[in-house]
């Protein structure tokens, strides 16, 4: 009996590889909602401590990010999105995305844990957990509310900045964490619109694929109905200033008129697209008028007054 | 007649090939010239870029450790351990 063991190639995969397999543009966006979270929490964190918590939290989002990859390998591979990452063009092997996922997300919880508290720690790992095993191994091949139960693991970081600042959890993270999940289902349909075929060809059910463009452009319509009043709840219960109240309003306002658009369009992507793009612009502003209220100590609300 | 020099000198002589096992060439018919993958020239790049990303990687870990443990004993860092003292020993002293 003979046995044969196939030789694997040495890698070819560089630094700029493993970066990618951390999705750097969806970790930037992680890292600046869980800042503002880590930021507006009452109390005083050491520098130190809150850049520890920050580097934690953007390594725990990258693991997601890799693990992710290295599921969706097959599919990313007949994506045109996503025909370009590490694994499909043989970069990375899945095995390596593998073993650098896990290492990355045990040290990030692991060092969180230890070094800032295990509440935090805590919901960094399950963030992770959520992402990787609820999203993109239950949830995003089998059912179109993938991403509306998905999105809780993208709404987690300004939670995860709380507790790393305060040890504890309350109303304010809660309503940021609202702001996100209801932020996702407009933002990720506004892009499946556009991408269906992709999606159809890969067999993942997206809300358009399963449901048809009409009904996907109606349920942005409604979540983004839902959104814009809980971009302006901070300031409703109190928790802001008026300056981020009118800010968040006119944001909101902006969202609402583009799913409107989004409604009203046929035959046609542009909408979806500027839906997409804006999608991106609103929560960004949102989150940095928040944070821009709350650093100034009231000052914009004493100009206001 | 073979001086002792000269023994040393043999003795001492580096090989032919003292890159590490991975740079050396396969072993082949003609015998063992080595055991280990040959690497092209930009898998060893790449390789050496790993490397010094995971040692960057590294000294950052310790470096974040290092200042969340000052941060976080403060002066209390610089104090001596009291363990070896016995039960109800009073320590005097700063």
């Amino acid at each position: 009996m003979s046995l044969t063991f196939a030789r694997a190639e040495p890698s070819v995969a560089g630094v700029g590889d493993y970066i990618e397999l951390m999705k750097p543009r969806v970790m930037s966006l992680v890292v600046f909602t869980a800042l503002v979270g880590l930021l507006v929490a009452p109390g005083h964190v050491h520098p130190v401590i809150g850049l520890t918590a920050l580097l934690c939290i953007t390594v725990g989002a990258g693991a997601a990010g890799a693990l992710n990859m290295w599921y969706d390998a097959d599919i990313d591979a007949r994506m045109a999105r996503t025909a370009g990452r590490p694994i499909p063009r043989g970069r990375v092997t899945p095995g390596e995305a593998a073993g650098f996922g896990f290492t990355l997300a045990v040290f990030s919880v692991v060092t969180l844990g230890l070094l800032v508290n295990i509440l935090a720690a805590a919901l960094l790992a399950f963030t992770i957990f959520f992402y990787v095993v609820i999203y993109t191994v239950w949830l995003k091949r089998s059912t179109p509310q993938n991403i509306v139960i998905g999105g809780a693991a993208g709404a987690l970081p300004p939670m995860i900045g709380w507790a790393a600042a305060t040890g504890t959890l309350a109303v304010e993270p809660v309503l940021l964490f609202l702001i996100i999940f209801f932020w996702t289902p407009p933002h990720f349909w506004a892009l499946s619109l556009y991408r269906i075929e992709d999606y159809a060809r890969v067999g993942v059910p997206m809300l358009p694929v399963v449901a048809g463009e009409r009904e996907t452009r109606r349920q942005i319509l409604i979540y983004t109905l839902i959104l814009a009043p809980l971009g302006v709840a901070p300031w409703l219960l109190g928790y802001t200033g008026p300056v981020y109240g009118v800010a968040a309003s006119i944001f909101g306002v902006a969202m609402i008129a583009l799913a409107l658009r989004v409604r009203g369009e046929h035959g046609s992507h542009r909408a979806s697209k500027q839906m997409f793009g804006f999608s991106i612009l609103y929560l960004f502003l949102l989150f940095a008028v928040l944070l821009i209220d709350q650093m100034s100590g009231g000052l914009f609300g004493h100009f206001a007054a | 007649m073979t001086t002792v020099s000269e023994i040393i000198k043999e003795a001492t002589k580096p090989p032919a090939d003292d890159r590490p096992y991975s740079y050396r060439p396969a072993p082949s018919a003609e015998g063992w010239q080595g055991a280990g993958i040959r690497l092209t020239e930009q898998q060893m790049r790449a390789r050496r870029a790993r490397s010094i990303a995971i040692a960057l990687a590294l000294g950052a870990f310790v470096v974040v450790i290092f200042a969340v443990t000052i941060v976080r004993l403060g002066s209390a860092a610089l104090e001596r351990p009291t363990l070896m003292q016995p039960p109800g020993a009073v320590v005097t002293g700063k």
